[in-house]
C-alpha cells in the first residue's frame, strides 16, 4: 500500500479547456487530490491536439488528462449546471482555463459558489489574466512567446523570432497555477476559519517572469538582449560526428579541462579565457579552432569523457535516445501508470516522502461520469439516471 | 498577510538561476527567504569580481555613488527579489556553525550545488535531519542525486541539449538550437518552487520534512513530455518545427512593414473567418486549399507565402490590434524594452519599477500570478552581497555587533574579494 501523497484529501474540480490548466490539475493529480476532470460535449479540447498514435489518440491529451477520472457534462442543460455547481460547492479547488466573466456568462456565478463554499480556491490559468486590456484577447503559446520577449531572443538574426518549443508556456504556466494552488492552501490551513480565495495565473506573465534575465539584462546594458546572428560554440550546439553538441562553458576549470580534452593546449593555459565574460567579448579568436576539433568527435565519447573530468557538457539527444538513456532508466525517470498503459516520462522532481504516483492513464470522455456524480457531486442514483436521461450527463 | 507564504523561512543556498528563481518565486508569495552566500566563491549570477559595469548602469542617476560589480549584475538581481542575503564562509569552521545555527529557524533550505558539495560540507539531507528532524531540503542539480551521471555537473546550456530541448527547438530545416537564454533553469525553477510547496503541504498534515530531488534533465523533460510520450506511443521521433503547430495552420511569425513581426495563428474556424475578413483577402475564404484546417495544415507553405506577402505592407502594431481585437491569435514580436514598457504588464501590476540601492531604478517582472485573499508584493530588490549579515545574526541568532565585527576579520564573513 503506497502511503498518501502531499494533497491526499483535497478535491479538486478540473474544467480546465486548455493544455496549462490541464497540466496544473495532472500534478495536483501526481501528488495525491482528488482530482475529477469534468468534460464538454465535444471533450477536452487537448484530445484534438496532434501528434496522433494508430488509434487516433491524442499524444497531448494522453500525457496531459491522465491520472483522473473524467465526467461529461452538458452545461448548458440547467441540470447539467446544477450538478457542478453541487461538486463545486464540495470541492477545495476549482480549475477552469477561463476568467471569472466568461465562466458567468457561460452560465456559472463563480462568486455565488464562492460564498456558499467560502473554503474554495478558484484558480483560472488564462493567456492574458483576467483583468486588464488583454483579458479578452485570445493567445496561446505561440503569442506568449511573442510578448513574454522569447521569441525576440530565440532564433537567428537573419530569420525570423522563434518561439519556444512546444508547449513551453502551457507546461510553464501550469506548474505555477500549481504551486500557486498548493501555496493557497497552505494559506487557507492557516485560517480559522479556512478561507479559499481567486487566484488569477497569466500565461503571458509566467513566460514573461521566465524572460525576467534578459529583461532586466536589457536595461542595465542600455539595448535590449537580440537573436544571435549565428550560432557558435559560445552559444549552442555546434556539429559533431554524429550530431550536435553544446559546450558552453562557464567556471574557470571546465574551459582549462575542456580545451585540453580538444588538444588546444595554449587556449587552456592562457589566464585571458578563465573568464566567461572575456570568452564573450573576444569569442571569434576560439570558436573555429575549437569548432574543428569538435567536429572529429562522437558525441557520447565526448561527453563521456568530459564527465570523467567533471566538465559541462551537452550531447544533443533526441527523444528515442532519451527513452534509452541509461542514467534516466536508473533513475526510473519513465514509468507505467500503476493500472496499465503506456510508459510515461515520469515526474518534474522526486520526493522522499510524498512521491507522486502515476496511477491511470488519460481517461476516455465521460468514462467515470456515475462515479464522478456520486463522489463529486454527492448525487443519488436517481438523479444521476435523470441527468443521463435527459442528456445533461454522457 | 503579504502573500499565501507569509510565516514560512527559507535558509537557501541557492545560485545561478534555477535555484536563485525557485526561492525568488516563494519569496515573492510571501515566504521570508535568506540566502546564504559565500563570499570566497560568489553566486555566479552576480558576475566574476573583475566584471566590468556596464556603462548605462554606472550612468543611472539613482545609483549610489559607490557601485561593486557583483551587486550590479542583471542575472542576479533578476532573479533574487524579495530576499535577503547574507554571506558565510560554509569552509570554515565557525562559517558552518552559524549556518547549523540558522537551520532549526527554517521551514525549508533549498540548494542547487553539484550533489557531492552539500555531503562534503557536512551538510546532506541527513546532518540537516539531525539538527531539525522535520527540515524539507530541496536541491536542484543537473542529472539528480542518483545515477550514474549524479556528479556530472551541467548548467541550462548544456542541460537543454541533453534533455532532448535543443533536439525540437530550431527551423525546420535548420540545426538543432539552444534557445536565447538557458531555458531549462527557468523550468527547474518552476518546478523547485512547485516542489517545496507540496513538501510544505506534507508537512502541514503529518509533521514530516522530507528530500525533494529535483533534476535539470527531468524537469526539462516533463516539459516536453508529450514528445517523449509520443515517441513511446507511437516510435516517431518529433523534430524542429519552427514556429509551426503540430496541429493548427496557420501558426507563425512574419514580417511587417515597418521592420517588425508578428505572431498569428487561428485555431478555429471563426479565427479563419476572421482572419480572411481583417486582411481584405476575401478569395482565400473560397479557395479549397484553405477550406479548413487540415487542409490548410496540408497547403501550408503557400499560406504562409500568402501570409507574408500581405502582412509585409501591414504595420506591427496596428495589425496585431485590428487581428486581436477580431478574435484572431495575434501579437506583435517584443524585445525586451518593449516588454518593459508594455502599458498592460504595467497595469496589471506585472511589470514594476525596482529602486537598487547600487544600479538604480529599472522595470523588472514581478509575481506572475494574483490572489485575491493573501497580495503579493514585491517589497525588496535583489539584496547586496552579504547586505543583512549583521542584521540577521543579530535578529536571529543573538550575534553581537562585536561577534560580528570578530567574523568579519576573520572573512568568516565578508563581501567582495577576499584580500
Amino acid at each position: 500500500m503506497s502511503r498518501p501523497g502531499a494533497l491526499h484529501g483535497i478535491r479538486v474540480i478540473d474544467m480546465s479547456t486548455s493544455v496549462s490548466g490541464a497540466w496544473c490539475a495532472r500534478m495536483l493529480a501526481d501528488f495525491g487530490a482528488e482530482v475529477a476532470l469534468i468534460e464538454g460535449l465535444n471533450g477536452h479540447p487537448a484530445r484534438r491536439l496532434g501528434p496522433f498514435d494508430d488509434d487516433e489518440k491524442s499524444v497531448v491529451a494522453e500525457y496531459v488528462l491522465a491520472n483522473r477520472p473524467s465526467a461529461v457534462l452538458d452545461i448548458a442543460h440547467a441540470s447539467g449546471i446544477a450538478a457542478l455547481q453541487s461538486a463545486i460547492s464540495r470541492a477545495d479547488v476549482f480549475v477552469c482555463s477561463v476568467s471569472p466573466d466568461e465562466l458567468t456568462a457561460a452560465g456559472l456565478n463563480i462568486e455565488r459558489l464562492r460564498q456558499s463554499n467560502p473554503r474554495l480556491i478558484f484558480c483560472s490559468i488564462t493567456p492574458h489574466g483576467s483583468t486588464g486590456v488583454r483579458a479578452t484577447r485570445p493567445g496561446n503559446n505561440l503569442t506568449a512567446s511573442a510578448l513574454s520577449g522569447w521569441a525576440s531572443i530565440n532564433g537567428l538574426d537573419d530569420q525570423p523570432p522563434l518561439k519556444a518549443s512546444g508547449l513551453q508556456g502551457s507546461y510553464c504556466s501550469g506548474t505555477m497555477a500549481y504551486g500557486s494552488i498548493v501555496s493557497a492552501l497552505l494559506a487557507r490551513s492557516k485560517q480559522k476559519p479556512h478561507r479559499g480565495q481567486f487566484v488569477d495565473v497569466s500565461e503571458l506573465e509566467v513566460m514573461a517572469s521566465t524572460f525576467g534575465p534578459a529583461l532586466l539584462a536589457g536595461q542595465y546594458q542600455g539595448s535590449p538582449p537580440s537573436r544571435n546572428a549565428k550560432v557558435d560554440m559560445s552559444t549552442g550546439p555546434v556539429p559533431v560526428k554524429d550530431g550536435h553538441f553544446a559546450l558552453t562553458i562557464s567556471r574557470p576549470h571546465f574551459w582549462r579541462d575542456a580545451m585540453n580534452v580538444l588538444g588546444l593546449d595554449d587556449l587552456a593555459d592562457d589566464p585571458r579565457w578563465a573568464t566567461s565574460w572575456y570568452r564573450q567579448q573576444h569569442s571569434e579568436e576560439y570558436v573555429d579552432r575549437a569548432q574543428e576539433k569538435l567536429a572529429s568527435w562522437n558525441k557520447m565519447d565526448l561527453f563521456d569523457t568530459l564527465a570523467a573530468l567533471r566538465v559541462i557538457a551537452g550531447p544533443v539527444l533526441e527523444t528515442d535516445e532519451l527513452a534509452e538513456n541509461e542514467h534516466l532508466r536508473a533513475r526510473e525517470f519513465f514509468q507505467t501508470p500503476e493500472h496499465d498503459g503506456p510508459e510515461f516520462p515520469g515526474p518534474a522532481f522526486k520526493m522522499s516522502a510524498s512521491p507522486p504516483r502515476l496511477v491511470i492513464r488519460a481517461p476516455e470522455p465521460g468514462e467515470n461520469t456515475a462515479e464522478i456524480l456520486r463522489t463529486f457531486a454527492g448525487l443519488d442514483e436517481q438523479a444521476i439516471d435523470a441527468l443521463f436521461a435527459s442528456g445533461a450527463a454522457i | 498577510m503579504t502573500g499565501p507564504l507569509d510565516g514560512y523561512r527559507g535558509i537557501v543556498l541557492t545560485q545561478a538561476w534555477a535555484g536563485s528563481y525557485a526561492t525568488q518565486l516563494l519569496g515573492m508569495l510571501g515566504a521570508e527567504v535568506i540566502q546564504v552566500e559565500f563570499h570566497g566563491r560568489p553566486d555566479s549570477w552576480r558576475g566574476s569580481y573583475d566584471r566590468p559595469i556596464p556603462d548605462p548602469v554606472i550612468a543611472n542617476p539613482h545609483s549610489a555613488a559607490e557601485q561593486h560589480p557583483w551587486n550590479v549584475h542583471s542575472n542576479y538581481n533578476s532573479v533574487n527579489l524579495n530576499k535577503q542575503c547574507i554571506t558565510l564562509d560554509l569552509t570554515d569552521p565557525d562559517g558552518i556553525a552559524i549556518f547549523k545555527r540558522l537551520v532549526p529557524l527554517a521551514d525549508f533550505v533549498a540548494e542547487n550545488f553539484a550533489p557531492r558539495v552539500l555531503g562534503n560540507l557536512g551538510i546532506n539531507y541527513e546532518a540537516l535531519c539531525e539538527i531539525k528532524s522535520d527540515i524539507i531540503l530541496c536541491s536542484l542539480s543537473a542529472f539528480g542525486n542518483n545515477g550514474p551521471w549524479r556528479d556530472v555537473p551541467g548548467i541550462g546550456g548544456t542541460i537543454e541539449p541533453i534533455s532532448g530541448m535543443s533536439s525540437l527547438l530550431g527551423y525546420e530545416d535548420g540545426p538543432p538550437l539552444n534557445s536565447g537564454l538557458m531555458y531549462p533553469d527557468a523550468a527547474a525553477g518552476l518546478n523547485g518552487f512547485a516542489g517545496i510547496v507540496t513538501a510544505l503541504m506534507h508537512r502541514e498534515s503529518t509533521g514530516e520534512g522530507q528530500y525533494v530531488d529535483l533534476s535539470m534533465q527531468e524537469s526539462s523533460l516533463a516539459f516536453i513530455g508529450d514528445a517523449l510520450l509520443e515517441e513511446r506511443m507511437t516510435g516517431r521521433v518529433r523534430g524542429r518545427l519552427g514556429n509551426r503547430h503540430m496541429t493548427f495552420a496557420p501558426h507563425g511569425v512574419y514580417a511587417t512593414s515597418d521592420d517588425g513581426w508578428i505572431a498569428l495563428a487561428a485555431e478555429t474556424e471563426e479565427q479563419w473567418w476572421a482572419l480572411c475578413a481583417v486582411s481584405g483577402h476575401g478569395e482565400w475564404l473560397p479557395d479549397l486549399r484553405f477550406a479548413d484546417n487540415a487542409t490548410r495544415k496540408l497547403n501550408e507553405d503557400v499560406l504562409d507565402a500568402e501570409l507574408s506577402d500581405w502582412i509585409s505592407t501591414e504595420a506591427r502594431d496596428e495589425l496585431a490590434d485590428r487581428l486581436s481585437n477580431s478574435g484572431v491569435i495575434a501579437a506583435p514580436v517584443l524585445d525586451a524594452h518593449e516588454v518593459a514598457s508594455d502599458d498592460a504588464l504595467r497595469d496589471r501590476g506585472f511589470i514594476l519599477d525596482v529602486d537598487h540601492p547600487e544600479a538604480g531604478v529599472h522595470p523588472q517582472s514581478g509575481v506572475p500570478v494574483q490572489f485575491s485573499g493573501t497580495p503579493t508584493r514585491v517589497s525588496r530588490p535583489a539584496p547586496l552581497q552579504g547586505q543583512h549579515t549583521q542584521e540577521i545574526l543579530q535578529q536571529l541568532l543573538g550575534i553581537s555587533e562585536d561577534g560580528y565585527k570578530d567574523f568579519l576579520k576573520r572573512g568568516v564573513t565578508g563581501a567582495g574579494p577576499q584580500s
